[in-house]
């Protein structure tokens, strides 16, 4: 009976799920690398960004980051940038600006050793991207990574550049 | 005003009996300046821990400009870790969490944290009775308050901490009495940025006292210190990085090392410091990690990390860790402190010392299509010293020893139609046993390992070989399945007699496939994206059990035998 009950719940909540897509954010602030702190918002402010949740052992989490900075490169022109969040606790949070400067990567990297950032935006498997507009909306969110996601990822990359053109025109 | 939260299942029961059920659902919403979180478990039993089924933890947070305000459970790091570092580690059943408020002020050049609330850390140990692997069977409580301050001039950043906990930590005296400890940490850390390096350094004294028996005292019970340091150098394509450990918390001899009941006021739970060797994430490098001991330990921990090109990575890195000093046994056989502290590790085995070298590079050729990542790690280490007497003509000593050489292959190749295969192969050689030397009157006598690996016939063999390897298939963005192969070329005298019960219980993929159960555990994963936010997983076979390490702590798992696990995890 009770894993029915629980089995209920938990259907009831995928029912839901898709609920995520166009949910808001709140205004969160971000420890970064370099020292100092930005929030959602100055982020938001020349375009859309991808939040990317990685940890320096995650190896998925490497592969996909190199996809990353791809798109970082090749779409920061249309305001688009990629803030790439480690959840490295205090063990490996040495290795984080070394892996970082080593790979040359250009984006934004914030650090979230306890992982409440994480938690906040229900990232509880690495890596985690999510895609917000600039009203704040998830309007993406994918988990784990399999080799070829990338194409996914740009997918809907274009797709909220597009969104954001097109708002532009009417305005 | 929004809402967002998440699912995590775990469902898993085997042949032999073994059962867990357990769901997580967090809830954040969020509206104007205030934020919250609910975590609902309905766990019976859960994987690790003792079922609950309710409000687990729960949040309140006010943010307005600089102030913020916490009511509820947190998860804090102050510095990196040495005073305070509070987690929630599901994977080995590790929650440090403080329920309390806390209040917050942050500036760009200055902040200040003050905290006030109650731990309550469980944890299974043999040292208490009802040990249970899976079910803790020991509970420490902590009432702690503490403030934490921040100053940023230019690239320099200055912290001092301060923390008291009042601790209720009940010892195995019958009946079982309770001791009253006041544990007092204060520490202080510096960090230095700039394109070329950056340093971090962090200093901490702790002192402890216990109420007498006539409470109306504290007496002094016991007093330490700890130091991490750590330097990255930055050049174009490769970094260095340095980091040493010198934790004297309490030396407790090697007989008591592990007993964190019966010795009290040293290093405490909700501290979490950093360690002194790599975090590996492969399954046999990750079953030979090192236990820290948070207690004892001084170690250094060197690596280079880089890129050759834009396709090719490597990494080097050598550590060494061992005990502040040495341990002797005097003549009644009762362990004494043999000279004085070390500031560097030591080699002497009755130091317990631990080192490792490891190596990795990383490839990635056809546009990123083919990765290719090969390792090498060579580790070694003194688990625990049993016994060390020495007289003018004669020398004895035991200890447990461990050495392993690992050899981790990874390989992936993504095809242009979304298809991807993925290969890991490790292989590593492993003995582990018991070291006995003996020395009469300046003649070598013993000086050999005695394995604990033994063959179906008794023989005692030296070397266990490991392999591990899964082969995955994926199609992007769906699905992956994977299978996986962990074997062992001779079972482990811990693991017991092969039993002719489980041996008939049937339908394994291991008798499937003609492999011999005791020595190999086979599974095979099915992982299916339903839609971009839901996730869900379906294993069925066999899982070694063994040492599982997260965060720097590790703990004995036990192995699932021919059954099923479901996961899942959905976001809302």
């Amino acid at each position: 009976m009770k894993r029915l009950i629980i089995l209920s719940i938990l259907w009831g909540a995928l029912l839901h799920a898709e609920l995520l897509n166009d949910s808001t954010i709140p205004n969160l602030s971000f420890k970064i690398l370099d020292g100092g702190e930005v929030s959602l918002d100055e982020l938001l402010k020349d375009g859309p960004i991808l939040i990317d949740f990685w940890a320096t052992w995650c190896a998925p989490c490497k592969k996909a980051m190199i996809h990353l900075e791809r798109f970082q490169q090749k779409y920061s022109k249309d305001g688009f940038n990629v803030l790439a969040v480690s959840t490295d606790s205090p063990k490996s949070l040495s290795k984080v600006k070394s892996y970082i400067r080593s790979k040359k990567y250009s984006f934004i990297v914030a650090l979230d050793p306890n992982q409440q950032i994480a938690q906040k935006l229900n990232a509880t498997l690495l890596p985690t991207s999510l895609l917000i507009n600039q009203n704040k909306e998830i309007v993406w969110f994918h988990q784990g990574y399999i080799p070829g996601d990338e194409v996914e990822i740009e997918k809907q990359i274009l797709a909220v550049l597009d969104y954001k053109k097109a708002k532009v025109k009417s305005e | 005003m929004s809402f967002s939260g998440n699912v995590i299942t775990r469902i898993g029961e085997t042949r032999t009996g073994y059962y867990y059920n357990e769901s997580l659902i967090n809830n954040q919403i969020q509206f104007g300046r205030f934020n919250s979180w609910l975590q609902f478990e309905f766990s019976d039993p859960p994987e690790l821990g003792r079922k609950f089924n309710g409000l687990r933890k729960l949040r309140l947070e006010y943010i307005n400009g600089p102030l913020q305000i916490n009511l509820g459970d947190m998860y804090e790091i102050w510095g990196r870790g040495l005073i305070l570092n509070s987690l929630d580690d599901q994977t080995i059943d590790r929650d440090t969490g403080i329920r309390g408020i806390a209040l917050k002020y942050k500036t760009d050049s200055f902040n200040i944290h003050f905290l006030t609330g109650r731990n309550d850390f469980s944890f299974s140990t043999i040292y208490s009775p009802g040990y249970d692997s899976r079910v803790p069977n020991y509970t420490a409580s902590h009432n702690i308050y503490g403030a934490n301050t921040e100053w940023l001039i230019n690239n320099h950043l200055a912290g001092f901490t301060f923390l008291q906990s009042k601790e209720l930590h009940p010892v195995n005296t019958f009946p079982v009495d309770t001791l009253d400890i006041k544990n007092r940490l204060i520490g202080a850390h510096y960090i230095y940025n700039n394109s070329f390096f950056d340093l971090y350094v962090e200093y901490l004294k702790n002192w402890s006292t216990t109420l007498n028996q006539d409470k109306n005292k504290y007496d002094n019970h016991i007093d330490g210190r700890g130091f991490y340091g750590n330097i990255n150098f930055y050049f174009s394509l490769f970094s260095i990085n340095l980091e040493y450990i010198n934790y004297r918390f309490g030396t407790l001899n090697p007989t008591n090392r592990w007993n964190n009941v019966d010795n009290y006021g040293m290093s405490l739970e909700f501290q979490n410091p950093p360690l002194a060797n790599l975090i590996h994430s492969t399954t046999l490098l990750n079953r030979v990690s090192h236990q820290t001991d948070f207690n004892n330990e001084i170690g250094y921990k060197l690596d280079i990390l880089g890129s050759i090109t834009d396709n090719y990575e490597y990494l080097g890195s050598v550590s060494q860790s061992s005990r502040s000093h040495s341990w002797v046994m005097n003549d009644d056989y009762s362990w004494e402190k043999e000279g004085d502290y070390a500031r560097i590790p030591l080699s002497k085995p009755t130091a317990t010392p631990f080192n490792t070298i490891y190596g990795e590079i990383t490839g990635y050729f056809m546009n990123y299509a083919l990765h290719l990542k090969a390792g090498f790690a060579f580790s070694e280490d003194i688990i625990d010293l049993i016994l060390y007497s020495k007289t003018d003509t004669s020398k004895s000593l035991n200890y447990t020893y461990q050495s392993a050489k690992t050899l981790p292959l990874h390989t992936t190749y993504t095809f242009s139609n979304g298809w991807s295969i993925d290969v890991k192969i490790e292989t590593q050689w492993l003995k582990k046993g018991l070291w006995r030397y003996r020395e009469m009157n300046g003649t070598i006598i013993a000086d050999s390992l005695i394995s604990e690996f033994y063959d179906e016939n008794g023989k005692q063999i030296d070397i266990q070989k490991n392999t591990f390897i899964s082969m995955s298939i994926g199609k992007t963005p769906k699905w992956t399945v994977a299978f996986t192969l962990d074997n062992t070329s001779i079972s482990e005298i811990s693991f017991g007699a092969p039993s002719d019960d489980v041996k008939t219980s049937s339908n394994s993929l291991e008798d499937f496939l003609g492999l011999d159960r005791d020595k190999n555990w086979v599974n095979i994963e099915f992982a299916y994206n339903v839609t971009s936010s839901i996730r869900m997983s379906l294993m069925y076979g066999s899982l070694k059990g063994g040492l599982l390490c997260a965060n720097g702590v590790c703990r004995f798992i036990e192995p699932f035998d021919n059954g099923f696990k479901m996961g899942l995890t959905a976001a809302f």
